[in-house]
């Protein structure tokens, strides 16, 4: 009933590609060998959905809100249209703004939350909303989209809308429900009632809860709340666990103090971030040079007993290196630079804080030495020692010292030597400092890092490539050109920006050639994604929400590992044309006009490939050898 | 953001069905009284606001389901409670003896940490039913029973006329909140990698 393949009623599921092994690189050959098998055998249901008029649109979303919202079929996004399609939206809760409410907010003038790629947080205001509300409350009844986190006692930790204590009795209902199945030796999954969803993830002695309305799949809420448990794990580890042991009562509020603003930023991730659901993280688009750069300067500190060091631009990677045999999840990653980017107190000073990994090891503390070099740019060292973390507050004390006598006197080519001399000295005006501690090292190391990044260009390209943006679909390359000619696709567009007369005239209002909307890719070895940039039509942050969720449903129905895992999947419904294909290399993700040819269409993911692997070098962290196991 | 610490108190109302939780709850929560008689299934839950000393605490009251079908609810309920109160009918005597039973079976599912000094406080409901002629339990009976029990707050309430019930739940706040007074550092482990060589030692030594 909800798996994809088995209501494929009013759109086109095709299965195409039964080749193992695709090679994607060498596009006609590619091309030929997609032969196409349509599941259905009907290649043109499409069309009725193509053209059915206003009463096929209803008829669609009440069969979208009768079937439930794990049912990838084309009525579930049929209801991704929400209030799009007026003189429906009465009752319903505005599908646009899953934070807000449709009779409270509209499109326009309320609040919008979500944002493009590039810039996640621009109208998103950080922190927790209508903190008035509780159970009692029509507007907090009417919320799509709510995330509780309680104790196993019924205490309740946190609530994305309304004030944890007035939700206490709620709070008690959930771990009621809970308990009462656990005591009949079962576990409680998910719920559903009308089109809400309510789905339990029960960790030890925390419980979390999401109730939604959102049409998203079982699977994706569920993998949102193994998101926010890990955040929660990132900032007090599963230590935890043992306070409940030896006091069931216990209340962890206190030790969450001031982190409303952490889980509200991740929760609202979902949203906009991609990396919440592929479990990729993504790079920022730098030449490959500066990106070795970058590199070999957090190389050197991860040899000074650096664990991991990251240089970050917003959620995007601009280098990472770990020290051997130590890898970095990128959903550590994810929510890693969540806590980093949500607090404001990292961006103000330098700062050390202790963190968790929970994919590395939930059960203890690292540190974080965080250093932004401007709004969106920053350097994490994580680090095991916590002697240095202590130290390394004096250390900064001396720095600042030093910047002041405006005498950064150091030798960054001679990065050792004269740099710990020049430490030394100043540190000692005030504290003995021994060159030959450890300590003492590491932190020099870092200084260094930080110099030496501030005075490369490295700092200054990623500004330039956060300006420029990444891959966008109006400059996939038309013709499939012999791969010598076009060595570097994205470089050439990067001098085709710098006249911008010239580069205007390309941007044309429909997306890409053939209806290419939009892409993601993801690199399978590498761990990482490339999301091109949002264009027209899909401009407005709700559209570019609802094609994530629509991307999100498909993650869901190729992986479902009841039916799955899949190769491909064509599927078009009133919005899109959307295509995804599996392979063991990558898969990728493409968003067309929903009038889009599918032969064209394919022929275009093909193109697609072509150029990402074009430019890799570019848009991913290569040969990041002892980043993985 | 407000760094003024509050707290939330747990409490667990038990008793023979019919005894009055529900209305003693209600009186307290909602300043309201029903003569009718409406079981309560499995259980209900309220919250209220309580000043006390200069602090705010949130009361998370569970009201229980008195009937014994209801009882395999056990552990779960009792668990992480800040304070349970004890409610008895002084019109009936085996709804006093029974007690007994409720703090056992209180002190069996919830294990807490210190069961001897774990906060009760105990309510004889109901005195105003026929102005006090239908009584069966005498006060002194009841006081006797709490001081053989390690000295429990007793309070002789009526749901219905809301006397003493203001009290008896400031008396419950004071007691959860004394219980939970108690507070540890929390110091989790750093990572040492030097020693451990797999640094992903979540319990899995092989």
């Amino acid at each position: 009933m909800s798996t994809s393949s088995s209501s494929p009623s009013s759109d086109e599921e095709l299965i195409f590609n039964p080749n193992p092994i695709p090679k994607p690189i060498d596009d006609e050959l590619t091309l030929a060998s997609l032969t196409l098998t349509e599941s259905n055998g009907n290649g043109s249901v499409g069309e009725s959905d193509r053209y059915g008029g206003a009463g096929v649109v209803l008829e669609a979303e009440r069969e979208g809100e009768r079937e439930g919202p794990s049912s990838p079929s084309s009525s579930g996004y049929a209801g991704e249209r929400g209030s799009s399609s007026e003189g429906t939206s009465n009752s319903r809760i505005g599908d646009e703004d899953d934070d807000g409410i449709q009779e409270v907010i509209n499109d326009h003038d309320g609040f919008v939350d979500g944002v493009g790629d590039s810039s996640p947080s621009a109208s998103w205001v950080p922190g927790k909303r209508h903190v008035d509300e509780d159970d009692a409350s029509i507007s907090w009844r009417k919320r799509k989209k709510h995330f509780f986190i309680l104790s196993h006692s019924g205490k309740p930790i946190y609530s994305r809308y309304g004030d944890e204590h007035k939700l206490a009795g709620f709070s008690a209902t959930l771990q009621a429900i809970i308990s009462f199945v656990e005591n009949g030796k079962d576990r409680i999954k998910l719920v559903r009632a009308g089109k809400h969803q309510v789905v339990f993830l029960i960790k030890g002695p925390i419980y979390l809860v999401c109730i939604s309305c959102t049409e998203e799949p079982y699977e994706s809420l569920r993998g949102q709340l193994e998101l926010l448990y890990g955040q929660m794990i990132l900032i007090l580890t599963k230590s935890i666990n043992r306070c409940f042991e030896k006091n069931p009562k216990f209340d962890m509020t206190p030790l969450l103090g001031g982190t409303d603003v952490v889980f509200s930023s991740l929760i609202h991730s979902f949203n906009w971030n991609p990396a919440t659901f592929l479990h990729a993280y993504t790079c920022l688009p730098l030449a490959y040079a500066t990106r070795q750069a970058a590199g070999a300067v957090l190389q050197d500190v991860a040899d000074s007993g650096v664990l991991f060091a990251l240089l970050m631009c917003k959620c995007k990677v601009v280098s990472l290196v770990g020290a051997q045999k130590a890898s970095l999840h990128p959903d550590d990653m994810l929510l890693l630079s969540n806590f980093v980017m949500s607090s404001e107190s990292f961006r103000t000073s330098e700062s050390f804080s202790p963190i968790c990994l929970p994919r590395y090891n939930p059960t203890a503390f690292l540190y974080a030495y965080v250093h932004y070099f401007d709004a969106d740019t920053y350097l994490m060292l994580l680090t095991t020692s916590s002697d240095a973390f202590y130290h390394l507050k004096d250390c900064r004390v001396c720095f600042i010292l030093i910047q002041r006598n405006n005498n950064l006197a150091f030798d960054v080519t001679n990065k050792g030597s004269s740099c710990v001399a020049t430490v030394v000295r100043y540190h000692s005006c005030f504290q003995p400092l021994d060159p030959a501690n450890t300590t003492v090292q590491l932190w020099i190391q870092w200084l260094v890092a930080t110099v030496v990044l501030l005075r490369s260009n490295v700092l200054s390209e990623v500004q330039r490539s956060m300006l420029e943006g990444g891959m966008r679909v109006e400059d996939l390359p038309v013709d499939p050109l012999p791969r010598s000619s076009m060595p570097h696709r994205l470089s050439q567009q990067r001098i085709l920006t710098q006249s911008p007369e010239i580069f205007s005239e390309s941007i044309v209002g429909i997306g890409g050639p053939t209806g290419l909307w939009h892409f993601i890719y993801r690199s399978i070895y590498l761990d990482q994604y490339v999301s091109s940039d949002f264009s027209p039509p899909i401009s407005s942050p709700q559209q570019q929400k609802r094609l994530y969720r629509a991307y999100q449903k498909l993650y869901c129905s190729m992986h479902d590992k009841g039916i799955g895992p899949h190769k491909t999947q064509f599927r078009r419904d009133e919005n899109y044309v959307l295509l995804c294909w599996v392979t063991q290399d990558f898969e990728l993700y493409a968003a067309f006009d929903p009038l889009a040819d599918k032969a064209v269409a394919i022929k275009t993911c093909n193109r697609v490939c072509q150029w990402v692997k074009d430019v890799e070098n570019e848009i991913f962290l290569q040969g990041a050898s002892p980043f993985s196991w | 953001m407000p760094s003024r610490r509050r707290t939330l108190l747990k409490v667990i109302i038990l008793g023979d069905s019919g005894v009055g939780k529900t209305s003693l709850m209600n009186q307290y929560v909602n300043k309201k009284f029903s003569n009718q008689y409406k079981a309560t299934i499995g259980a209900d839950f309220l919250t209220k606001e309580v000043q006390f000393e200069d602090r705010l605490f949130t009361l998370q009251i569970w009201d229980t389901a008195g009937q014994e079908r209801f009882q395999s609810l056990g552990v779960a309920f009792y668990r992480g409670a800040d304070c349970c109160v004890l409610v008895y009918d002084v019109n009936s005597m085996k709804s006093f003896d029974n007690l007994n039973n409720w703090r056992e079976e209180f002190l069996i599912q919830a294990s807490p940490s210190d069961p001897d000094n774990f906060p009760f406080v105990v309510l004889g409901n109901k005195i105003d039913v026929d102005g006090g002629n239908s009584r069966v339990v005498s006060e002194k009976k009841a006081r006797a029973w709490c001081a053989s029990k390690g000295n429990i707050p007793y309070f002789e309430t009526s749901a219905k006329e809301g006397i003493n019930v203001e009290e008896a739940f400031q008396c419950i706040a004071k007691n959860a909140l004394k219980s939970g007074e108690e507070e540890e550092i929390y110091l989790p482990d750093t990572i040492d990698v030097g020693n451990s060589s797999q640094p992903r030692s979540s319990g899995c030594e092989c």
